[in-house]
């Protein structure tokens, strides 16, 4: 693709019966990326996906799909795994994975071989011709994950691919995004769980109220806060004191302030030269969470947070 | 880019395996076949019931001699009448009270006398439940008067010859022709009508499994909604033509074993192009109102709903039947025509037509105007489903979102 992108999005607008969902997202997923996008739910992230598929059109924007404007043109390389998980439950494990990639052109004979080999490799062996409604529900949601990339897909869209998910089967899922990332293939997914978007992906956006509130690198997300220093000292007070920022804060003895401009040093002298004893001095780069409260504001982190979505993040 | 028509094929294929490959497909198969055996069955059994029970039977107290008159006129005359027009006629001994006798005869259960006959030379009178203007009664006398008649010449010494009239047989007339094409022409409408309306409210449910499973929002991200409703209307069509297959097949063997009477009048186009044009039609019909159907049902959400549907679906379906009915007879008369151009009851209309009418040329017309509204019938329904059903996927249709944050 000339532009290198394999995902181009330009006003998406959406409105539900007059509610707006989704209000002029743009995006741009470059080619060969891991892709989050993040946000509490009901910010817009599946809506905004489903518009990128063609699931649902736009009310008003642009969207390009490995660079065709209608993306059913290009499903024979797409893979998509909806938020709602859902097979027919009478088919047979196999049988599902070869009829998702027959949806995306993949004859059935080839779905068939793959599929059996992708259940044989991971565990499930057992379970090639039982049906999907015999399975459990993490094991379903696996069988939808290889239906999903059966087709060996150039994009790979995964709505809240964890939720659902036991720890074991996170990292299994991680393990497989980077596997299809380093064979080449896009990858975007939804997610409300930061340190999955934080382990995973180069790029990010950050979707709160149906906007996107940031779109860049992690490290550029992270970078918009400057580092934060804690500081303990033995001596409690002293002329150091007024080499401390502005903004300092103590709390239990700690101070906690933003890395001044001038670096570190001109407070070290003084710290030294008053005799404040130090006894902890850190400086910590701001993690993910941190710029997503900065960026997407406190109340969009509270609900990141709630209990519901900690538990599928569990 | 996969073809439209591929990935119809995908999910069609799918469906029809899925509904063929099940044990309630037995049942569906089964189904009919016990109503099919079931008419054969009763058909020859009820052919002896309507020969052997059902037959009027007038006992006649009298000598033989007169009798055997009375019998000889009611024989004579019986094949003007037809199968069972005469009743059929028993002889009585005369007994010493003809009013007991009387009674015993119409009491005897074993004999099943509808009316006794006495005095049948001089003074006939007929002894039943009967009213006055009973044909019966003026059968008798339509009977004893010729019995007079001919003893009346007989008396004078005269005879009269039975006039023979010699037939002259031509293959139709229009007038007999066009009675007994309208038969076939109603046969062939209730065939195609009895077929769809068992067949094609399957199609009301086809989408709620996709929708209940979520699997929709597999499919519609893989393949147009268009693609889809193509795909599952085709296999249910496929899935249909499994059971007309099977319950022909029976039916014919049933045929086979027990003939009943006379084949329908031959059509107009003749049987093999007939044959053809039902069978095209039986599609057309099927896909026209599955189309219809899929398109109402993808707007249901639950079972129920689709259950609820699927009474006021059948009734529109037989008010198609009944406007399509003006055809026959009619076919060139404005009623007729506006069935015929009005696609939903276009098959129907049509065939009554192929029945009554050799021209070729308006089938080809027909179908092709048929297919045209088959296709306009999913667009339109797909164009829905994509407007008022995908839209509220996701996760915040499902579950309610005030709810999701608080769990």
């Amino acid at each position: 693709m000339a532009s290198g992108l394999a995902i181009e999005a330009r006003g998406l607008f959406k409105a539900f019966d007059g509610k707006t969902a989704v209000d002029g997202v743009d995006l741009a997923v470059p080619e060969g990326t891991i892709y989050g996008i993040l946000g509490p739910n009901g910010a817009g992230k599946t809506t905004t996906l489903r518009m990128l598929l063609g699931i649902i059109e736009p009310d008003r924007g642009e969207r390009s799909l490995l660079g065709r404007a209608n993306p059913l043109e290009v499903a024979e390389q797409v893979g998509y795994l909806p938020e709602e998980r859902g097979l027919y439950p009478a088919m047979t494990a196999r049988e599902v994975i070869a009829f998702m990639g027959a949806l995306r052109g993949l004859p059935l004979a080839v779905g068939r071989t793959r599929g059996e080999g992708m259940l044989r490799d991971n565990g499930l062996g057992d379970y090639v011709d039982k049906p999907i409604k015999s399975l459990s529900k993490g094991m379903a949601q696996t069988v939808q994950l290889f239906g999903t990339i059966v087709h060996r897909p150039r994009l790979i869209v995964l709505d809240e691919p964890f939720s659902g998910l036991d720890a074991i089967n996170q990292g299994r899922l991680e393990t497989m995004i980077r596997e299809e990332a380093a064979g080449g293939a896009t990858i975007i997914f939804s997610t409300h769980v930061i340190a999955h978007a934080e382990r995973l992906c180069e790029r990010i956006a950050i979707i709160a109220g149906g906007k996107v509130r940031f779109e860049g690198k992690v490290a550029e997300a992270r970078d918009r806060l400057r580092p934060q220093v804690r500081l303990r000292t033995r001596v409690a007070d002293g002329a150091w004191r007024s080499s401390l920022p502005g903004d300092a804060r103590q709390a239990e003895g700690v101070w906690q302030f933003e890395l001044p401009r001038g670096g570190i040093e001109p407070l070290l002298k003084a710290l030294i030269a008053g005799g404040a004893g130090i006894e902890e001095l850190s400086i910590e780069r701001p993690g993910l969470h941190d710029a997503f409260v900065a960026i997407a504001g406190a109340e969009a982190a509270r609900e990141m947070d709630a209990p519901g979505t900690m538990e599928s993040a569990r | 880019m996969m073809s439209p028509l591929r990935s119809a094929y995908v999910v069609g294929r799918r469906d029809f395996i899925a509904t063929v490959w099940s044990r309630t497909f037995l049942f569906f198969l089964i189904g009919p076949l016990m109503i099919i055996g079931i008419s054969f069955g009763f058909g020859s059994l009820g052919e002896r019931i309507s020969r052997e029970e059902f037959r009027t039977r007038v006992a006649v107290i009298s000598t033989a001699a007169d009798f055997e008159g009375l019998q000889k006129v009611r024989n004579r005359l019986n094949g003007a009448f037809g199968e069972r027009g005469l009743p059929e006629l028993v002889r009585a001994e005369p007994d010493y009270d003809i009013g007991l006798q009387t009674e015993t005869l119409l009491a005897a259960r074993d004999q099943k006398i509808v009316a006794v006959l006495s005095g049948a030379a001089t003074q006939p009178r007929l002894t039943g439940a009967l009213s006055e203007t009973s044909s019966l009664r003026q059968q008798m006398a339509h009977l004893l008067t010729q019995m007079r008649y001919e003893s009346t010449l007989q008396d004078a010494g005269r005879k009269v010859a039975p006039v023979e009239v010699e037939l002259v047989k031509v293959d139709e007339s229009a007038g007999s022709l066009a009675r007994e094409r309208a038969v076939t022409a109603q046969i062939g409408q209730m065939l195609l009508f009895m077929l769809t309306v068992f067949l094609s409210t399957m199609l009301l449910s086809t989408l709620v499994e996709e929708k209940s499973s979520k699997v929709i929002e597999v499919l519609a991200a893989a393949v147009p909604v268009d693609s889809i409703f193509m795909g599952k209307l085709f296999a249910m069509l496929a899935v249909s033509g499994v059971g007309v297959l099977a319950w022909g097949t029976a039916v014919g063997l049933g045929l086979s074993l027990w003939p009943m009477g006379s084949r329908p009048p031959d059509p107009a186009v003749g049987w093999p192009v007939f044959a053809l044009l039902i069978v095209c039609y039986y599609a057309m019909n099927y896909l026209l109102l599955g189309a219809l159907f899929l398109g109402i049902g993808a707007q249901a959400s639950s079972v129920r709903e689709v259950q609820t549907l699927s009474m006021p679906v059948t009734v529109g379906q037989m008010l198609i039947f009944f406007f399509a009915i003006f055809a026959v007879g009619a076919y060139n008369g404005p009623l007729g025509l506006a069935a015929a151009a009005f696609p939903f009851s276009s098959p129907l209309a049509m065939v009554a037509r192929a029945a009554q009418t050799p021209e070729l040329w308006p089938h080809l017309v027909a179908l092709a105007w048929q297919a045209f509204w088959v296709w306009l019938t999913i667009s339109l329904g797909a164009s829905l489903f994509r407007r008022n059903v995908l839209k509220s996927g996701g996760s915040s249709s499902s579950t309610p979102r005030k709810w999701r944050r608080k769990a």
